[in-house]
């Protein structure tokens, strides 16, 4: 706990809730803008399903780059001031430090994701959906999310950890928001291997195409949680390898 | 005296070339431990392996008589360092490097304001670092080490970057620490003159190797003086003073002798004199530790 309050202490005056706070807002202006075009060509649109699926399929764009900036900011501090050293010299362990600053930024992508669900929420009340409030769809797209974030953290933090130069990893990000964005038209076994593509994988609402309609289907949990374990598997693979690969780097 | 650092045979290769060598160095409780060598000598990966942000090859590492790796944090939390140039996160204040430091150490705020004090940044603690001078980050590297006034502090190359009247100021602070808090330290630098005035025991490495350990006295009884003479005809008294059994060379305008007695000197005079060979002048010629100092590593140009 000590470790995470002095990684979250040294972001002081680094405006990064301020930057995710701004990048969010474009976020939600897109996503409400596609939703109110959706609605007001076809009004039967106007449904919780439509607005999650656009949701998740804005995610796969935004979130990526959104993470790389955020975790680049959160290690670009010890490459720039030198301070791994600083740090390693008062009996901190790298893989101390690496972790606590995994937590700083899956902290802050989870606050990201938070405050977005309640946004569309506020949305779709004031654009007075019929249904109530599906809590539980939510509840799915959160976890879908979150999940998701966690594993592009986690790679994001090995590159930003090991290469000095940050352009590489927001590259990586702007790649992984590419990806998310366009998932959904790659072969289904060839998106699995996408990390940014779960984005969309693990929304609770998927589209589909039927004689020349969208419709929206609510997935079955059981279905997704294959994925899940999966990709949990695999975060916990890059976390480990990004990590000991990092702490056997020469100071 | 208690050692506090002992290295045995401590060595660090790059690839086929050894950056370290089998380097045995010693620090005694109290002691102000000048580590010399020119750059790239390896003081700073030796450093590095000491505090263990750098894994020997092979050898051995003690601080405070403990092994380290196994007493990791209990060597470093009464070790305080500054190593190569100073860490430091550019868009916090100065205060607010030395919190991040303080939260870590976990020592009471008085430390944070008396660290600052000693090295006269408390009137610019409020000030974010990436607007301080390389000095004014070398002083906070310098705090961040003394915060928790520890028993150990090692220190590479802490002068770098300071004006002179700023490394008069951090030689002064440095000498007293050891009477003023018990400190032990071990400091690193490429220049003689730095170290000389403050060190009490000195070791010299060059290309990875030790070649000198001991007291500064020591370093100094290497100096031994050397006689220069001129005559109004050294070819020729050159010739007279070997064929009398002296060893000299001829340097310039003057015979050098090494290691000559009064007696020898009135004795090569007496000699000069006899053989109608004017004598201009004798000098007496002291090497200071800086020449000793390349003499023993063999470089000159790239200190």
């Amino acid at each position: 706990m000590k470790i995470i309050s002095i990684e979250l202490y040294k972001l002081r005056h680094k405006r990064i809730t301020l930057m995710l706070i701004l990048f969010l807002l474009v976020e939600i202006a897109w996503t409400f803008m596609a939703t109110s075009k959706s609605i007001s060509s076809n009004p039967e649109n106007a449904t919780w399903e439509m607005l999650i699926a656009i949701v998740a399929s804005i995610n796969g764009l935004f979130l990526p780059i959104l993470t790389a900036i955020c975790v680049s900011r959160i290690c670009d501090m010890e490459h720039k001031g030198d301070t791994l050293k600083l740090l390693l010299s008062t009996s901190m362990k790298r893989g101390e430090l690496y972790a606590a600053k995994y937590v700083s930024a899956a902290i802050l992508m989870i606050l990201v994701s938070i405050l977005q669900i309640f946004s569309i929420m506020i949305f779709g009340i004031m654009n007075n959906f019929k249904e109530s409030v599906p809590l539980f769809l939510f509840v799915r797209l959160l976890i879908g999310t979150t999940l998701t974030s966690l594993i592009v953290i986690a790679f994001q933090q090995w590159i930003s950890m090991a290469v000095k130069n940050q352009a590489f990893s927001l590259c990586l990000g702007m790649i992984g928001g590419f990806i998310g964005m366009t998932a959904d038209l790659f072969p289904a076994k060839v998106r699995s291997l996408f990390i940014w593509s779960y984005y969309t994988g693990l929304s609770p609402v998927t589209q589909s195409y039927a004689n020349e309609k969208i419709q929206f289907i609510i997935r079955d949990v059981s279905s997704l949680i294959p994925a899940m374990a999966a990709l949990i598997v695999v975060g916990i693979c890059i976390y480990m390898v990004g990590s000991f690969q990092v702490s056997r780097q020469e100071i | 005296m208690n050692q506090i650092i002992a290295t045995y045979n401590l060595s660090k290769r790059y690839g086929d070339t050894y950056g370290v060598k089998d380097v045995n160095l010693s620090v005694s409780e109290g002691d102000i431990y000048g580590f010399l060598g020119p750059n790239g000598a390896g003081k700073s990966t030796t450093l590095k392996m000491i505090l263990g942000l750098s894994r020997p090859t092979s050898g051995m590492v003690t601080v405070f008589d403990k092994e380290f790796e196994s007493n990791r944090n209990f060597i470093l939390s009464q070790t305080g360092s500054l190593i190569e140039s100073p860490s430091y996160y550019g868009h916090l204040t100065g205060l607010e490097n030395m919190r991040v430091v303080q939260r870590l150490r976990e020592v009471p705020d008085k430390n944070v304001l008396e660290a600052l004090k000693i090295v006269r940044l408390e009137k610019h603690k409020d000030k974010k670092v990436s607007k301080y001078s390389l000095g004014m980050k070398q002083r906070l590297g310098i705090a961040m080490a003394l915060i928790s006034f520890p028993k150990l502090l090692i220190l590479d190359e802490p002068t770098n970057g300071l004006d002179p009247a700023g490394i008069e100021e951090i030689r002064e602070l440095i000498k007293s620490l050891p009477e003023r808090y018990g400190m032990t330290v071990l400091i690193s630098s490429h220049l003689l003159s730095e170290i000389e005035q403050i060190a009490t025991t000195v070791g010299i490495i060059n290309n990875g190797v030790m070649i000198f350990q001991g007291s500064i006295e020591k370093l100094k009884s290497k100096s031994s003086p050397s006689i220069m003479i001129k005559t109004g005809d050294n070819i020729l008294a050159h010739r007279v003073l070997r064929a009398k059994g002296f060893s000299l060379v001829r340097n310039d305008d003057f015979l050098v002798f090494e290691g000559l007695t009064d007696e020898n000197i009135a004795q090569v005079n007496r000699t000069l004199v006899e053989s109608n060979i004017d004598v201009l002048r004798i000098l007496e010629h002291k090497k200071n530790l800086e020449r000793i100092f390349l003499d023993i590593t063999g470089k000159e140009s790239s200190l």
